[in-house]
């Protein structure tokens, strides 16, 4: 590989040097939108029946009546020490309750781009095939239409059909009801898998299923018109022509010179889809009723719990700040025309 | 080629249907599924009425409330005795109960109970003015001495807040809560919690009677569609929620009219309303509230959003802990209502704006603000004219003290059986000048309502018992009724629905599922 590494270690190295400054804006901006949004967290907690008494008690407790700027500096100094404290609500530590969502929404993400990407390549590889043909034209119909129906209707849908009438799958949720959860990594599959527990596996799995798969399908079709669009491009291309003049066969033509091209585009796919996903997650988990991080900020902000909504958004934030640099530095790798 | 996959696809299908089916019921417990996630099991945690139905379960309360709304003693051996200037209360314990932990149950834990309640609790703004200290003169005797008479205290003493606990387990957790285990007297042991799934066996040493089944695994969905579809694909044996849309409801209720499905209603604890503020135009001048009462058909709003499904209401206080016949409010009389606001000069030419907030994140509310509005236009058309305005719940409860509102739709559910933890809540005012509350809890309801008459029939209220005591507070909302500070619509009951292999689901009078009654009927 001819790369200049050390352009691309630069680059990394300016991109991971704007992280705290970004970071420290967006904390900044939650703080602050928090506290403009109307709504008390004392009233989500104890309803609108308790006394001013009891308010003034819990405020004091939960530290609300300090001025605001004390509570922003406390609040930064705490994130510094990575301390992301306590949820209003539960009281519980903030980073416990990310641990423990945050693998949930992972694992649905992991499987979903696994899922996207075999359904996607694999329609747009039969589209390919049959170029021009019906098959072709059935294909582009269904890569529209994944990419046009709204995840809520297509994730109701799913579950109306596949749970409701045909009963195959669960209707929501993460964890099997009659399976005791292994808790090492927080993601269900791989606990069950280092346990040895293939009961749990299976059961983890069967619940990712439905969630995963009908995700995979709505975002598939971005993979399936890409993978034809770029892969069609790549085929037309003069290093291919040379390619069959030279007698190369069309499989290895496909595989080992127009695809590796074609893939290129998709990377740079997979990353925004990435953090595309942390946006649309939240009306899937609400649907299948899966226990991650954007069901948890959905909750946390109806409960205006301060601190949690603000833990989330860090961890979040920070992660796919560092995906989006990871796709980045991945696509300089593969690309040699990409110079940072 | 095609052959095969198509063949490939159709062994796919089967074997996951094989599997679905297989990996469904694998146990014998029985699966209640509910709306929202329970967040903890500490009784001075708990807030969500999930929550409370779980540990109702877990644990035995003093007094319990039967479906007739009667006081019964659980773990008090008798009922409560007042000493004779009313300021002390005598409960004696039953004996020879123990905790989960295997740890007895005696006075010290009522009085650790009570105080780290009183400490740490989420609501222990409910004990804050009516208990001074608790004293334990024996292992099986407490006495509650109070800050003031209380005859109310009987029905706070069946709050599931009270729920005794085990001194010994939580003695690291005196000062702060403990979520996620609980360790009580009650029919059932906590075996497996996680705020999606909590799974509870039957206490084999309970003192009572025991459970009618092997455990229950409580599930929590997040939206009312996987909870009904849950229930319609059988994945669930219970669905037990008030949360679930009117339309669900409906369907649930037709499916078990016929058979497919059985339905068990609590008696209604849950009070919608409209609160009113009087302290400001329009609504200061009570002509004006009279007419707007009378103009409120809550018969049709009953059928249009509920399917006549909750039951209107004209009284604050839901059915089972009131006088018979107690509707006070007046009855809809669009002419009469027309009358009224033609005396106070309206209707001719001026028509009386009244803003009116619904919570956007309560679909019901908006469905009755819609349908009032439509029906006042039919009726009372050069009259009234209301103005709907969606306001998120969090910040209509921020914002509803600081008079904000005109009108606002709310609701409320007492929390403890008492008509005291209704009418409280809603008219009762420490600061009161000219029929106009500037403090107390009528102005964190909105309404700014206050009277001193009232003030002092609750405080006689709180120092007799039995009829004379329902006579003091039926006064009181008599009062209420004729000024108007709020417009009760329906009162709401629980519902839950089982499959027919379940026996019919009941409930308690505060409420509460008896989830220790539920059978597996082939078993």
């Amino acid at each position: 590989m001819s790369k200049d590494l050390s352009k691309i270690y630069n680059y990394s190295l300016l991109k991971l040097s704007l992280i705290p400054l970004m970071l420290w804006v967006i904390s900044t901006l939650v703080f602050i939108l928090l506290r403009i949004a109307p709504g008390d967290p004392v009233d989500a907690i104890l309803g609108s029946g308790a006394d001013e008494v009891s308010r003034e008690m819990l405020r004091n407790r939960l530290g609300l009546n300090e001025p605001v700027l004390d509570q922003y500096i406390t609040y930064i100094n705490n994130i510094l020490h990575l301390n992301f404290g306590q949820s209003l609500s539960t009281e519980e530590p903030v980073l416990n309750i990310i641990l423990k969502s945050l693998p949930a929404t992972l694992e649905l993400g992991f499987f979903s781009i696994l899922s996207a990407i075999i359904i996607g390549f694999t329609l747009g590889f039969i589209g390919l095939r049959y170029k021009g043909k019906r098959g072709d034209y059935i294909i582009r119909i269904i890569g529209i239409a994944s990419y046009a129906i709204p995840p809520f209707w297509g994730a109701m849908l799913a579950q109306l059909i596949f749970s409701v009438y045909f009963n195959i799958f669960p209707i929501g949720g993460r964890f099997p009801i009659f399976q005791n959860q292994h808790h090492i990594t927080g993601f269900l599959v791989l606990d069950s898998f280092l346990s040895n527990d293939f009961i749990g596996l299976r059961e983890g799995l069967y619940h990712l299923a439905l969630p995963s798969l009908t995700l995979g399908f709505l975002l598939s079709g971005i993979f399936s018109r890409s993978l034809r669009i770029n892969l069609d491009k790549s085929l037309k291309s003069d290093y291919v022509n040379a390619a069959i003049t030279r007698g190369v066969s069309r499989r290895r033509i496909i595989l080992n010179h127009a695809l590796p091209n074609a893939l290129l585009p998709i990377v740079t796919i997979s990353g925004l889809t990435i953090a595309s996903l942390a946006g649309g997650a939240l009306l899937f988990e609400v649907t299948f009723s899966w226990p991650g991080i954007a069901l948890r900020l959905h909750e946390a902000i109806s409960q205006r719990d301060y601190t949690l909504v603000q833990g989330i958004v860090i961890i979040t934030s920070l992660l796919i700040v560092s995906l989006n640099l990871l796709v980045d530095i991945f696509i300089a790798l593969l690309d040699p025309r990409i110079e940072y | 080629m095609q052959n095969k996959i198509l063949l490939s696809i159709i062994i796919f299908i089967i074997s996951l249907l094989q599997f679905s089916c297989g990996s469904k019921k694998a146990s014998q417990k029985i699966i209640v599924a509910s709306y929202g996630k329970i967040e903890s099991l500490d009784p001075a945690n708990a807030t969500t009425l999930k929550s409370v139905q779980l540990l109702n379960s877990l644990g035995d309360t003093l007094y319990e409330l039967n479906p007739q709304g009667e006081l019964i003693p659980e773990l008090a051996s008798e009922m409560p005795i007042f000493s004779e200037d009313k300021l002390q209360v005598f409960i004696n314990l039953r004996k020879d109960i123990l905790f989960h932990d295997g740890t007895p149950f005696n006075s010290n834990a009522i009085k650790f109970t009570f105080d780290r309640f009183k400490k740490i609790g989420k609501r222990s703004y409910i004990l804050a003015d009516k208990i001074k200290s608790i004293d334990t003169p024996s292992e099986y005797k407490v006495i509650i001495n109070l800050k003031k008479p209380s005859s109310s205290l009987n029905g706070l003493l069946t709050s599931v807040n009270l729920t005794p606990i085990s001194p010994t387990f939580y003695k690291e957790y005196s000062e702060k809560f403990l979520n996620d285990k609980f360790v009580g007297t009650g029919k059932y042991i906590l075996s497996r919690f996680s705020n999606e799934i909590q799974v509870i066996d039957p206490n084999l040493n309970y003192w009572g009677k025991k459970p009618n089944n092997k455990g229950i695994t409580f599930v929590s969905y997040s939206n009312s569609s996987s909870l009904f579809g849950a229930l319609k694909s059988k994945q669930i044996d219970v669905l037990l929620s008030n949360s679930i849309d009117d339309i669900q409801r409906n369907s649930l209720s037709l499916q078990s009219k016929n058979k497919k499905i059985q339905e068990g209603n609590s008696p209604a604890t849950e009070l919608t309303f409209i609160s009113l503020r009087t302290n400001a135009y329009p609504l200061n001048n009570s002509n004006v509230r009279l007419a707007i009462s009378k103009s409120f058909n809550r018969k049709l709003i009953s059928k249009k959003v509920s399917y006549g499904l909750r039951s209107p209401s004209r009284s604050i206080v839901p059915p089972i802990l009131r006088k018979d016949n107690q509707d006070l409010w007046p009855k809809y009389n669009p002419s009469e209502a027309k009358k009224l606001l033609q005396k106070e000069g309206y209707c001719n030419g001026n028509v009386l704006n009244i803003p009116l907030t619904y919570r956007s994140s309560v679909p019901a509310d908006k469905l009755i603000a819609l349908t009032w509005q439509e029906d006042i236009k039919n009726v009372l058309n050069n009259c009234i004219d209301i103005q709907l305005d969606g306001v998120e719940a969090t910040t209509v409860y921020d914002k509803l003290d600081s008079g904000i509102y005109t009108a606002v739709i709310l609701d409320w559910t007492g929390l403890y059986s008492d008509p005291n933890a209704y009418l409280m809540p809603l008219l009762s005012c420490s600061e009161i000048d000219d029929e106009k509350c500037n403090k107390g809890q009528s102005v964190l309801s909105g309404s700014f309502w206050g009277s001193i008459k009232v003030e002092n029939l609750f405080n006689e209220s709180e120092e007799i018992n039995g009829f004379e005591r329902l006579d003091k507070l039926f006064q009181i909302e008599k009062l209420a009724s004729e000024s108007i500070p709020y417009i009760p619509i329906w009162v709401s009951s629980q519902k839950a629905w089982s499959q027919n292999n379940i026996s019919k689901p009941t409930f308690n009078g505060a409420g509460i599922i008896s989830l220790s009654d539920l059978k597996l009927i082939n078993e």
